[in-house]
């Protein structure tokens, strides 16, 4: 049983250096662009937020910052993770393995480059005036978090886009407007008394509260959000492999 | 000990009348359902009652005609495919090379897809590293070993996949088509492989159309035609009943 573990083990760290390998491939500036992506909307934030429209939060730039790395995980993750099993035919007609795998490989690659993101814009952080502590450690485990839960979603959705080719169009519209039922450059506690109940159930809402909380409150997050986020994931990830492990038979007919 | 055991199964493939691809088509032939019309496809049996046993140490040849449900029997072995009826048991570790070679990544070198395709055939990374050198050397690729994948012909990414399969522990081997795209001189080094591997009791289930090669390697062959097998037994006997049916062309091949 262990030699299986360790083949699958080997299987996902080849695929995951695959795709990490693929993403910055054939590209002038490679990671520096997935830098450049949330420095950019920051800045466009901040001067909108902050300076035209007065909204009052401390350090805004790094608040938002914060919020945008998140979300940005979580989006691209799910995005890359629903058309990882589409874009590797070859892995599903020409070879056998576990297709949840191929799923898990792309989180992964995006794990691992959300973590780096997060390193490389630390000392920005700092710069922007946060207060960096030993809070910050709890980092890692938000991000394992919040690559668990994205896990469990694109398991849902990569097998749903399998039978229909354009859900990622239906994705894209889910997550444009997640972005704005998420508190990522607003206050969530502006959102009405008789919402907050639903508003507050966002899981990803959660991560960012979380994360704000450690560097920015230096604190650790709140039993409510430990509690949501954990609950999400333990649904989402059951869905999805229920999902997943029922369309996956037929998989390779229609491709 | 049975190598494979393959006892009575059935494969369907859905035919629709309208192709369905996007949630908008699913949205419109729910319409058209409440306008009285059915959602319709047709299921089209591609093997039908099939049953064989193979020993550890035999090999098999798959012959029939093009449409005759052979890749999809090879499918239905190597797990890519799941039949609707019936069962398959394999004992010990396979190893595939299925028509048109690996090609996971187009934009990844030779050695990077030689890498990804080894340790699904179950080589340890550890062991890949070492051997690829001489896995791409056998391929007759060694000058390509750095250059992408999608500039390598097709003939040179089947030698590839060819190449890392021998190299697994694997004692059964399911192989489609495979040689008939690579060169003479690589079928030759191929052919030699196979010998070998006949004396260390490892099992080939080869698909071809060739039937000296059929002949030469397998001890027992199955004939399908139309999804049904229409001959199982010594390979002598069963590809001359195939040769038969195309000269009395009750195949049109």
């Amino acid at each position: 049983m262990t030699s299986k573990a360790n083949h699958y083990l080997d299987i996902v760290a080849v695929l995951a250096q695959k795709d990490f390998k693929v993403r910055y491939r054939n590209s002038v500036l490679g990671f520096v662009w997935s830098l450049l992506n949330p420095l950019a909307s920051m800045v466009i934030l901040t001067l909108v937020f902050s300076f035209l429209l007065r909204v009052d939060i401390p350090n805004f730039a790094a608040w938002v910052l914060l919020g945008l790395l998140i979300w940005r995980f979580f989006s691209v993750g799910t995005g890359q993770g629903m058309v990882s099993i589409v874009g590797n035919a070859s892995l599903v007609t020409k070879v056998y393995l576990p297709r949840q795998l191929i799923v898990l490989s792309s989180n992964l690659a995006n794990l691992l480059g959300s973590a780096l993101e997060f390193v490389a814009l630390l000392p920005l952080l700092a710069i922007l005036g946060v207060n960096l502590t030993a809070y910050a450690l709890y980092l890692p485990l938000v991000l394992l978090c919040e690559f668990l839960l994205i896990f469990g979603v694109s398991l849902t959705l990569s097998s749903l886009n399998m039978r229909y080719r354009d859900f990622n169009q239906v994705w894209d519209i889910v997550l444009q407007l997640g972005f704005f039922l998420t508190p990522i450059f607003y206050d969530g506690n502006l959102v009405p008394e008789r919402y907050q109940s639903i508003y507050s159930l966002n899981p990803v809402t959660r991560l960012i509260e979380s994360t704000r909380t450690i560097f920015l409150r230096n604190g650790l997050p709140s039993l409510y959000d430990d509690a949501v986020i954990v609950t999400s994931i333990m649904l989402l990830l059951l869905l999805g492999l229920l999902v997943f492990g029922r369309l996956e038979r037929r998989f390779a007919e229609e491709i | 000990m049975a190598v494979v055991d393959v006892q009575d199964i059935w494969k369907y493939f859905r035919i629709p009348h309208e192709r369905r691809l996007t949630v908008l088509d699913h949205i419109a032939g729910a319409l058209s359902v409440l306008e009285g019309r059915r959602y319709s496809y047709e299921e089209f049996w591609a093997l039908k009652e099939i049953s064989f046993r193979l020993e550890q140490g035999e090999s098999l040849g798959i012959i029939g005609p093009n449409g005759s449900g052979k890749s999809t029997l090879l499918k239905l072995m190597a797990r890519i495919m799941r039949p609707d009826k019936g069962t398959i048991e394999t004992n010990g570790s396979m190893a595939t090379v299925l028509e048109l070679g690996i090609g996971f990544h187009g934009d990844l070198t030779v050695k990077e897809n030689a890498l990804v395709y080894g340790v699904i055939m179950g080589l340890r990374r550890s062991e890949m590293r070492k051997r690829t050198d001489s896995i791409v050397e056998f391929a007759g690729l060694t000058r390509f070993r750095d250059a992408k994948l999608r500039s390598l012909s097709s003939g040179m990414q089947v030698r590839l996949a060819f190449s890392i399969a021998i190299q697994t522990e694997a004692n059964l081997f399911l192989i489609d088509e495979a040689l008939a795209v690579g060169d003479a001189e690589f079928q030759q080094k191929c052919l030699e492989k196979f010998r070998q591997f006949k004396k260390e009791k490892r099992s080939i289930v080869l698909v071809s159309h060739d039937m000296d090669l059929i002949k030469g390697f397998c001890e027992k062959s199955l004939y399908l035609l139309n999804g049904e097998a229409r001959a199982f037994g010594a390979s002598e006997e069963v590809t001359n009943r195939y040769l038969d049916d195309v000269r009395s062309s009750a195949v049109t091949a």
